[in-house]
């Protein structure tokens, strides 16, 4: 009976001794690495009305949604998945403005906000988006993130002007440093990048 | 057994002790399910997603008074107040929000660029880009249905309207005085350089009850919030050169610039059609300082600029031509705060100044007049919901003009008036659905010097057709404005009504990605136009109100970025009947500045090769009616058709340096706009005539644009 007892308690301790947060994020990464977008969405939306302390639950809707609008051709969609990143976002930028994660993920948005009409929004942004990775890199001189979200926006112009690229690619290196150094504070903490600076680093050796 | 059973207890236990199930449906307005909607009880973990039949169902561990939570990408989130041991299972209907990009605009009459617009016509860059308009916010516009091309006069007449019937705004604040100075039949152009404003919405009609003091039209010019980034720009052109810096703070920021421009060299160069004795020549400079606020925005705008130029001027009734001499200073001062009180309540507060005087010698003669016009502004927004936006506000303008006429060696002639007018407006925005939305409200105006009191009713409404099938809207309107100051300075001999006109506007608009049609028919109705019975107005002149007219018509639009690559063109096609009945007109006739139909064709292609933007725009129109005494009736014949083509080159050495040329009339068509007729026929019993015509066949213009910025990115292709 007691050996019972204590297996019971044992599986619950199993079970519940992550905390609901640490559960709920969980859960939520494993539906967006399942490509459900909406839900996991909806999942970091919950534990983000829960959880007014943690920048992390927000920091994902508005990552998921900008993300997903990549992706998404209706063009009232992207700007819907957006709109909606951008609110997320706002709410932990005025809880943490020096937060260098957070700026990037504001310079993503941004950078949304370019694909989705460059016309009239990459004369507005651009500006916007170099200012946002400088300042995520001062505040955070190793998030890699914010080197390499810098660089890979000016790449676009350069390859474009066939200005040279070198200086642009020795920043990817040097993000790629960064991302071997780079420890997240927590399992759910920021750590996405670094295959992208891969693949640049990559295209960056061709020439 | 017993063990199983206490093992399960346990586990239970573990789990939770009362587990209620949350179930229900969630569906739109029909009934048609929604999948995926985020369903939960706020502030704990508790939640789910709707499944494709919109069916939910969780279960939580909360008890008591608690709240749920339905969101939805592009729909209205739900908060309801639950109690979890009653909670019965429901059906959840939720609401399109009107916050979308598909969701109804109410905008007939009004054409938007600029980046808050969700449905932009015209882009900041088109502005500028745009071949002929050598940087003129007012001759790009021009390019839009609904306008007129009065090339001798260079400002906008909107739908039959003269061209003081448009008022100009800066950040909701009027401009007096919105055009440099000129003398007849040289054009003016607008005095605001595209560089600092990054909304432009131009209103062909039915505009909102904020506006006032305009028969046709409003152009609402709003500077940019906040600047992108440190800069400096550099322009060498051959008609001048500009400078602008722009630094920017953690909190605020300032733009600068400055531009001389001299036509000495250009018109030394090139011969021109107008005898200078000094050509055209001007120095201005404008500033914005912005500043935020924790709660609010303010942006102060000065501009200034000083002008002159001096001209011999033909006329066919006298042997030698009448020297005008003309020297313009103005200034302009806005200072706008823009904040929020609490969540739902904005306040908008803002005064304008303007400062003109102009110094005018014609011959011996001496012309001075100065204008002072103030505007204060007061305006508080409530947002009720999504749905429902509630404008109130009110509007004091001073207007002060004092002329005086020194005749040489001899008497000196002095009019003027002082007016007040104190305005206030409501207006309500409301959304019944993504499909149907209705902007109603009403301004009522006092006029000091008319001692005159109006009140005009506006309303619009428009109806989205289907997801992919366009929205139409109507818009009605009644607009006032005092007469014009040539008019308005005989006050003391004369007590003017104001001239009021009465919009009705239908509109169709379809949009998809680069794509834009607008079909707009509209009539105008004329009524209290000042009349007087000299050839031109003076103080003892018969004034009266009792003029008439009427404009109706149809606009088309249609512009595409999407069906060839590189390549973004629109197309203007305007139809207007219009007649009048006001000024010194003996019969109701067709003014001499509408012409019945227009077509403009703007083409911009980006040649990838050239890093070039090459740009035309082709303006035509029909021939515009104009009074010819040897023939029986008024304004009764037509000049030739109007044509212009004109053609630029954008050339991009790097990002930030551009190389830029423009011809205008590159055919060399010779257009004429009006003829003059001699008083007095001649000894054969002909009355003879002279053209007139536009300054110069063509216009070359050649500059290079620097811009040094950080991002080594930007530049000024938007300034062209």
């Amino acid at each position: 009976m007691k050996t019972i007892t204590t297996i019971a308690l044992f599986i619950c301790t199993l079970t519940f001794g992550q905390s609901k947060y640490e559960q709920g994020m969980t859960k939520a990464f494993e539906l967006w690495g399942q490509g459900k977008d909406t839900e996991a969405s909806a999942m970091f939306e919950r534990i983000a009305a829960a959880e007014q302390n943690q920048w992390l639950p927000n920091y994902y809707v508005a990552f998921v949604n900008t993300i997903s609008s990549f992706s998404t051709k209706d063009r009232a969609t992207v700007s819907a998945l957006l709109d909606k990143a951008q609110k997320a976002l706002d709410v932990e930028m005025i809880k943490n403005p020096e937060n260098s994660e957070i700026l990037v993920m504001q310079a993503m948005i941004y950078t949304g906000w370019v694909a989705f009409d460059p016309m009239t929004n990459g004369m507005k942004y651009s500006g916007q988006v170099m200012e946002l990775y400088d300042k995520a890199q001062k505040l955070d001189p190793n998030n890699p993130r914010a080197v390499f979200g810098k660089a890979e926006y000016e790449m676009g112009g350069a390859k474009y002007f066939g200005t040279d690229t070198a200086p642009i690619c020795a920043e990817i290196k040097r993000s790629l440093e960064l991302f071997a150094k780079f420890k997240p504070e927590t399992p759910f903490h920021p750590k996405w990048g670094q295959d992208r600076a891969e693949a640049a680093a990559k295209e960056c050796e061709k020439k | 057994m017993k063990s199983i059973f206490t093992f399960s207890l346990l586990l239970l236990a573990c789990i939770g002790f009362a587990q209620t199930e949350i179930k229900g449906k969630v569906t739109d307005q029909k009934g048609e399910p929604i999948p995926g909607a985020n369903i939960f009880i706020e502030g704990a973990y508790d939640g789910t997603s709707s499944q494709d039949d919109g069916s939910f169902a969780f279960s939580t561990a909360e008890t008591g008074k608690q709240t749920l939570v339905i969101s939805f990408l592009s729909f209205e989130t739900i908060k309801m107040e639950i109690d979890v041991a009653t909670y019965q299972p429901q059906t959840i209907k939720m609401r399109e929000s009107v916050n979308v990009l598909d969701a109804v605009i109410v905008n007939a009459g009004t054409f938007e660029a600029g980046d808050k617009a969700r449905v932009s016509v015209l882009k900041p860059l088109d502005i500028v880009t745009t071949a002929g308009s050598a940087g003129d916010i007012v001759a790009a516009l021009q390019t839009l249905p609904g306008t007129q091309t009065v090339g001798e006069d260079g400002r906008l007449f909107v739908r039959g309207g003269e061209a003081d019937e448009t008022q100009t705004f800066v950040d909701g604040i009027r401009v007096a005085q919105p055009y440099g100075s000129t003398t007849n039949n040289l054009p003016t152009r607008g005095r605001f350089s595209p560089f600092l404003f990054s909304g432009i919405s131009f209103s062909t009609g039915g505009y909102s009850a904020e506006y006032g003091e305009a028969l046709s039209s409003v152009l609402l010019l709003n500077t940019q919030d906040d600047p992108d980034q440190n800069k400096t720009d550099i322009a060498l052109m051959t008609v001048g050169l500009g400078l602008g810096h722009t630094k920017k703070w953690e909190k605020s920021s300032i733009s600068v610039n400055a531009s001389y421009i001299d036509l000495a060299p250009y018109q030394w160069a090139i011969p021109q059609n107008v005898s200078w004795n000094r050509p055209f020549q001007q120095l201005s400079g404008e500033a914005v300082y912005r500043k935020h606020f924790e709660y609010g925005l303010l942006k102060v705008y000065v501009a200034f600029d000083s002008s002159r130029f001096d001209v011999n001027q033909e006329s066919i009734n006298t042997p030698t031509a009448t020297r005008v001499d003309l020297r313009n200073d103005n200034l302009y001062f806005n200072a706008s705060y823009k904040g929020d009180l609490g969540r739902t309540w904005q306040l908008t507060a803002g005064l304008g100044y303007g400062l003109g005087k102009n110094n005018i010698g014609l011959d011996l003669d001496d012309v001075k007049n100065t204008e002072n016009a103030v505007h204060m502004k007061l305006k508080l927004s409530k947002r009720f919901s999504d749905r429902i936006k509630l404008n109130v506000g009110g509007d004091y303008f001073i207007t002060d003009f004092d002329e005086s006429y020194q005749f040489f060696q001899g008497e000196k002639l002095n009019a003027g008036y002082t007016a007040g007018i104190a305005a206030a407006y409501s207006e309500a925005d409301v959304y019944f659905s993504k499909k149907l939305a209705m902007k109603i409200g009403a301004r009522a105006a006092y006029n000091d010097l008319l001692h005159e009191s109006v009140l005009s009713p506006r309303a619009s409404l428009a109806y989205k057709l289907g997801k992919k099938a366009g929205q139409v809207s109507f818009a009605y309107g009644d607009f006032q404005q005092s007469p014009k100051a040539d008019y308005l300075k005989y006050s003391d001999f004369h007590r003017f009504d104001n001239e009021k006109a009465t919009h009705y506007i239908l509109n169709y608009q379809y949009t998809r990605e680069r794509q834009t049609l607008r079909a707009e028919a509209y009539y105008k109705d004329y009524r209290n136009l000042v009349k007087y019975d000299d050839d031109v107005p003076q103080f003892d002149s018969n004034y009266s109100n009792n003029g008439s007219g009427y404009a109706k018509g149809i606009d088309l639009f249609w512009r595409d970025g999407r069906t060839f690559r590189n390549l973004e063109y629109w197309i203007s096609y305007s139809y207007i009947d219009s007649k009048r009945d006001y000024r010194n007109f003996p019969i109701e006739a067709t003014p001499n500045f509408v012409a019945n139909q227009g077509l403009s064709v703007v083409t911009k292609y980006w040649i990838e090769d050239w890093k070039s933007q090459v740009s035309l725009t082709h303006s035509m129109a029909t021939g515009r009616p104009f009074d010819n005494p040897n023939k029986p009736g008024f304004l009764q014949d037509k000049t030739r058709a109007y044509n212009n083509l004109s053609v630029s080159w954008a050339y991009l050495l790097t990002q930030q340096k551009i190389l830029y040329f423009s011809v205008s009339n590159v055919l060399g068509t010779q257009n004429v706009y009006n003829y003059e007729y001699a008083n007095t026929p001649s000894a054969n019993g002909v009355f003879q005539r002279r053209e007139i015509t536009p300054t110069a066949d063509r216009f070359f213009f050649v500059g290079f644009f620097w811009t040094i910025s950080a991002d080594k990115k930007s530049n000024q292709l938007k300034n062209l």
